[in-house]
């Protein structure tokens, strides 16, 4: 059932459209475009033309709806997915894509809910509910489009950084995590209660005489 | 690498030889054909290198060197991707569910012993793995992490996800 990666081109001559499939299992992203032909030929990868003008792409998911655009979609898709993965991986998943990007994916009901939107004012959103399965499909495909030594765009895949302790889900429980603190304001509040008993030294009071330390306050009787 | 970073990486090695019966000699193979052989010459190097999970019996103090992480995120990306179609298997909505059950079933008892053979059951952090209820998030976020870190992007958002700061 799984496929592993394969990969074509069906391109002409120079400036001929160009063509670029990348497949896995459930998902296949495809790249049309015109070739760069400003390139001088020898750098050009072996068995093809680098696609340097996208005109449009398609990708179909399983069985659902496919989805088409231009490089500002390709971009944003890739931001949008790669950052949500890169999350995934480390258990914390957090929608990704704000209202005002065109791509956005989020976690659902044990899945995950990709919603593109069109640029065509007064056209709905596609939602694409995935599984694990299909995401890392997509995942793949997005992986060998940005490898592919074929393509010539401006993408700029997201950097893939470690997570700040603030976005990672609580492992430890609340019990737990509250006894430190808790332990500390604890003695804080002891100590502070205990330094309160200590009684403090009397300031003296003006005229009378001061009180030598040792002497008795009355004459002692003179020894018979 | 954190400590929880080295317990993650070789609890995704274990979950990879539970996929896989032949996953050790796979290991040894791919370390050949992806030129490790300076960092694991042989089985008991990669061994000893994977015995600075914590959690494991008999667990060997101090940090793992760059190149030997490095080699050993290399190592579960190629395994991964090699298992792609089993770990696919496992979190595909498509599948029937009876089969899923099954297979998480199967994948459960081999992982099961193998967390029992090598590691440490008195920790905390094992007996989760092994618990019934508690320990199916955990193998499930297992298995997503391994299909998420195959493929030619994988390795690099393993490797970040291995430096996240500690819970």
């Amino acid at each position: 059932m799984t496929q592993f990666s394969s990969l074509f081109s069906l391109g002409g001559p120079a400036g001929a459209p160009l063509r670029l499939r990348f497949e896995q299992s459930s998902a296949r992203l495809d790249l049309f475009g015109l070739p760069d032909v400003t390139r001088d030929p020898e750098t050009a990868p072996e068995g093809g033309q680098r696609l340097g003008i996208l005109t449009r792409w398609e990708l179909a998911i399983g069985q659902q709806a496919t989805l088409e655009g231009r490089l500002d979609h390709l971009q944003g898709l890739l931001e949008v997915v790669l950052t949500y993965v890169r999350r995934l991986i480390s258990s914390s998943p957090r929608p990704c894509g704000s209202e005002g990007q065109r791509v956005e994916i989020e976690p659902h009901e044990g899945g995950h809910r990709l919603t593109v939107h069109s640029s065509q004012p007064d056209t709905p959103p596609l939602r694409l509910t995935l599984d694990s399965a299909e995401l890392a499909d997509l995942t793949q495909c997005l992986d060998q489009m940005l490898h592919d030594p074929r393509i010539g765009l401006p993408l700029a895949p997201p950097a893939a950084r470690p997570l700040p302790r603030r976005d990672l889900p609580r492992t430890t429980p609340l019990p737990q995590r509250l006894l430190a603190p808790t332990a500390a304001a604890a003695s804080l509040l002891l100590t502070a209660a205990l330094a309160s008993l200590v009684p403090l030294p009397r300031p003296a009071t003006p005229g009378a005489p001061p009180a030598t330390q040792g002497a008795p306050s009355t004459p002692a009787a003179p020894p018979r | 690498m954190p400590r929880r970073g080295l317990e993650r990486l070789d609890l995704l090695l274990l979950a990879i030889e539970a996929l896989d019966l032949h996953g050790s000699e796979a290991m040894v193979w791919c370390c050949d054909q992806l030129g490790l052989s300076e960092q694991f010459p042989d089985r008991v190097s990669l061994w000893r290198s994977r015995c600075r999970n914590p959690l494991r019996v008999a667990s060997r103090r101090g940090q793992l060197g760059t190149d030997e992480a490095q080699a050993l995120i290399t190592l579960v990306c190629t395994l991964a991707q090699r298992v792609y179609p089993l770990l696919r298997q496992l979190v595909s909505s498509r599948e029937p569910a009876e089969l899923t059950a099954q297979r998480w079933t199967l994948f459960r008892e081999r992982f099961s012993d193998l967390v029992r053979e090598r590691f440490n059951v008195r920790r905390g952090a094992v007996r989760q793995l092994l618990d019934d209820s508690e320990g199916e998030g955990l193998r499930r976020a297992i298995v997503e992490s391994l299909l998420l870190s195959a493929g030619p992007g994988g390795a690099a958002r393993l490797e970040a996800s291995l430096r996240d700061a500690q819970r």
